[in-house]
């Protein structure tokens, strides 16, 4: 009697976890599983990493939404999409501070392409908001694909929300574009960071709350993993084609670039940042706030548990 | 020269001026090309005039304008001058709401006031606080106060009250702008010194030209003795004083039908209304200098004689209680000064020093409304009285812009250089100082780094700390003290991080890296 119960409650926990469309298959495989296989891992759904390297942006961008069955998959007719990159820095697109404006470009085409009624980009940036659009090159994305970008000074554009399942970030006022949109997109650029040692996924979405100072005053790495609770972002596209390695995250000059001509795209924003922390030699456990949210359970950190597609385009 | 088109070019030319300094002083969101601010702030008088004397451009405006009205009579007054076309506009507002016309009187000057503030102004300027008392006292410069820090955020207010409206109709063009108030002690003299003007207007025409303004006074010295001026045609004159009614200055005295030209700022207001054409311009360089009770020439008059004493007096007390109030500012600072080249007060990228700065910038605050992050801001007391409303480096509100080097582009008086960004990027205005037991990596136990994530120069950068930590550290060589650091350092209550002043502006190093390596050379995937 044990075992069943045991049973069944693993597999409620299983069944939870997946997404309902799925439920059928799963208790349709119910009777014949005995309980060795329902404890190891495959019945959970594994995350999907799709890693290409050796293309440019775009075309790595092609290959790896195909892989995941293009943005079909992600972004439905009429559906509002937002795009956030990160436009942190008044700065060009060759020193790699920001999102390089060909993937962003490319992002926003598939989105349109795939039906989406609007795209709208914004970022809470750390230099004069005005001088990051136009230098980082993202004002003339947005013209050339006309998608909307939006002032995240504004503080009447954010909403304060309940973050309950946050340890340290328990409410926030968070840009209300992304609380709804009905897809939200994360298109951050690879960096080091002198602060998190790494800046991928999670540290670009410091960029849809309006006090970012509560994070750095407060416990940074605990705030960062924190908000996912709230919120995941649909997709991650991580540009790493050439991460700033050192002086990051705001970096001296194009020398502290390396050409990786890497791109990794993930659902799963803990599997993508701990392969991003690899990228730059990095423990992803050494970067803490990806070691606190694979803890609360946000991702998966250990990449062995991860279903990685590696793709050379050349 | 027809005399309909001497009235409607000046109406023309003025409305232009106004409208595009105004329009360069307000500008919230960079639209207005800074060009425009700079050029009709280069060919004011005084910036002009301060820009020539300190040797900072070879600046020829305020040699044309003297030539001008040595020609013409004070064309600038009323064409060029933002402040004297701003009292023109207040002027016709306020008739406008009381419905009322001008009334057609003489005023006699007020000569030994007028000297008075002239002579203060000049003699200021040879003692060495000039920069004091043009700041105070140049009517472009107190124009743009007025503009920069009363019209600008309610410019931006209203902005911000449309901007839901405007998006519910669909257009987005519109967005919300943080309006930057100067604080209260700066912003009292712009507000003080709009109120007199309507005051001033209403009760007087042009008193402020014709009695405050040193440039007023100069220039109209200057008119009195003009090659052309506008003098009445006695034989045409019916004495039915339209053109008293449409005079601003009140300078037409019909019992002696003659024309106060020092206080004339050429307007041409009467040309335009004069039915019989019965004034023009005349040559008046044959005739005496008119000898009248508005401008007393006798040697021996009682009138000159009061005149002088006054305006001695004047003059006097003036300097004096300058002098009291600078000695004690003088006294109070070498008390807290802890090194010679320390500054309390941070001066912008491109002043050189707080002695040069203070010594060129009449604050007319062109640089506050043009600076795109809003880190300039204008003083109070923290410079001294003589520093009184300059912009000065607040980085409790903003920091520098690393790329930027608007301030310097702007500055119509030579203040601040124009760098070019490469200088502007190793330009030291100042040096962070930092206090590791405020910081949040010490205090709290956990990673912070906001200041190294900020710094342009990685002057802040981070050493390993703790437990897998990352601490603050600082080389001062690479310091530019642009206040990033400070204006993001979350600590509570004080900074952990802090930028003090350089009174004289110097070098930082230049460090070149060498090219970043992979961290680990491969042709695969690390996982």
């Amino acid at each position: 009697m044990k075992t069943r119960r045991a049973f069944i409650k693993a597999g409620l926990a299983i069944g939870a976890s997946l997404p309902l469309a799925n439920l059928e298959k799963l208790f349709a495989a119910d009777l014949p599983v005995t309980n060795a296989s329902v404890s190891a891992a495959p019945l959970r759904a594994k995350s999907i990493l799709v890693a290409v390297r050796d293309g440019e942006r775009a075309a790595m961008l092609d290959k790896a939404m195909a892989a995941l069955g293009g943005m079909e998959a992600f972004v439905k007719k009429g559906q509002t999409v937002l795009v956030k990159p990160n436009i942190g820095w008044d700065s060009p697109p060759e020193l790699g501070a920001d999102s390089h404006p060909e993937t962003v470009k490319r992002v926003i085409e598939m989105c349109y392409a795939a039906g989406a009624k609007s795209v709208s980009m914004f970022d809470n940036t750390c230099d004069q908001w005005q001088r990051c659009y136009a230098n980082s090159g993202l004002e003339k994305v947005a013209k050339e694909t006309s998608a909307t970008l939006v002032n995240g000074k504004d503080g009447t554009l954010y909403r304060e929300v309940e973050i309950p399942s946050g340890k340290k970030l328990q409410k926030s006022k968070v840009h209300s574009l992304v609380l709804d949109s009905d897809v939200f997109i994360n298109v951050p650029v690879l960096k080091h960071h002198g602060g998190t040692l790494v800046t991928g996924c999670m540290k670009n979405l410091m960029g849809i709350v309006l006090d970012r100072g509560f994070y750095h005053r407060v416990d940074l790495h605990q705030c960062i993993a924190d908000l996912l609770t709230l919120k995941k972002p649909t997709l991650n596209i991580l540009d790493a084609y050439a991460p700033m390695i050192r002086n990051g995250p705001r970096g001296k000059s194009a020398d502290d670039l390396v050409v990786m001509r890497t791109l990794l795209v993930s659902t799963d924003i803990v599997a993508i940042d701990a392969a991003g922390a690899k990228l730059l030699n990095h423990q992803p456990s050494d970067v803490r706030h990806i070691a606190i949210a694979a803890e609360m359970n946000l991702g998966t950190m250990d990449l062995e548990q991860v279903d990685v597609r590696r793709f050379k385009l050349a | 020269m027809s005399s309909r088109f001497l009235k409607w070019s000046r109406v023309v030319v003025a409305l232009a001026v106004f409208a595009a300094l105004t329009a360069a002083f307000v500008d919230f969101r960079e639209l207005v090309p800074w060009k425009i601010g700079h050029w009709l702030g280069e060919i004011q008088f005084v910036p002009s005039l301060v820009a020539l004397l300190t040797g900072a451009s070879l600046s020829l405006a305020c040699i044309i304008i003297a030539v001008v009205t040595l020609a013409v009579g004070r064309v600038y007054c009323s064409a060029i001058c933002p402040l004297g076309i701003l009292q023109d506009i207040i002027d016709r507002l306020t008739r406008w709401l009381k419905r009322k016309s001008r009334p057609a009187s003489f005023s006699r000057p007020h000569t030994w006031l007028r000297q008075t503030f002239l002579w203060t102004t000049i003699i200021a300027a040879v003692a060495g606080w000039g920069g004091f008392a043009l700041s105070l006292i140049d009517p472009y410069s107190n124009f743009g106060r007025i503009a920069s820090d009363i019209f600008r955020p309610l410019a931006t207010l209203a902005n911000n009250s449309v901007v839901g409206l405007a998006d519910k109709v669909g257009w987005h063009g519109l967005f919300r702008v943080e309006p930057h108030w100067a604080g209260t002690g700066a912003l009292h003299q712009p507000v003080i010194l709009l109120i007199l003007l309507v005051v001033l207007v209403v009760i007087g025409g042009l008193l402020y030209c014709n009695t405050l303004c040193p440039v007023g006074t100069l220039l109209g010295w200057l008119s009195k003795h003009a090659v052309f001026r506008l003098q009445i045609e006695k034989s045409a004159c019916r004495k039915c004083a339209a053109c008293l009614k449409v005079c601003k200055a009140r300078c037409i005295d019909l019992q002696s039908s003659s024309i106060d030209f020092s206080r004339c700022v050429a307007c041409y207001n009467c040309v335009d209304v004069c039915e019989e054409q019965g004034i023009g311009y005349r040559f008046a360089w044959t005739q005496k200098v008119p000898v009248s009770k508005i401008a007393p020439d006798a040697v021996r008059d009682p009138q000159r004689r009061a005149f002088i004493s006054k305006t001695m007096l004047g003059i006097a007390g003036t300097v004096g209680v300058g002098r009291v109030l600078l000695a004690s500012e003088k006294l109070s600072d070498g008390n807290t000064k802890p090194t010679p080249n320390f500054s309390s007060v941070i001066c912008p990228p491109g002043s050189a020093s707080v002695e040069r700065f203070l010594d060129r910038c009449t604050a007319c605050h062109l640089c506050i409304s043009e600076c795109p992050t809003g880190v300039l801001q204008p003083a109070f007391m923290e410079y001294g009285l003589t520093g009184i409303m300059k912009p000065r480096m607040d980085f409790n509100t903003a920091f520098c812009n690393f790329d930027c080097v608007r301030c310097g582009e702007v500055c119509p008086d030579g203040a601040i250089d124009l760098l070019n960004v490469a200088t502007k990027h190793l330009t030291k205005i100042g040096e962070a100082r930092l206090f590791i037991d405020q910081c949040v990596v010490v205090t709290n136990s956990t990673d912070c780094a906001a200041c190294s994530e900020h710094c342009p120069t990685k002057a802040v950068f981070t050493i390993p700390y703790g437990n897998n930590l990352r601490l603050p550290s600082l080389n001062d060589d690479l310091c530019i003290g642009c206040g990033a650091c400070e204006n993001v350092c979350p600590a509570k209550p004080d900074k952990a991080i802090v930028v003090t002043g350089w009174r004289k502006h110097g070098w930082a190093k230049k460090v070149i890296e060498s090219k970043a390596t992979m961290p680990k050379p491969t042709g695969d995937f690390p996982f």
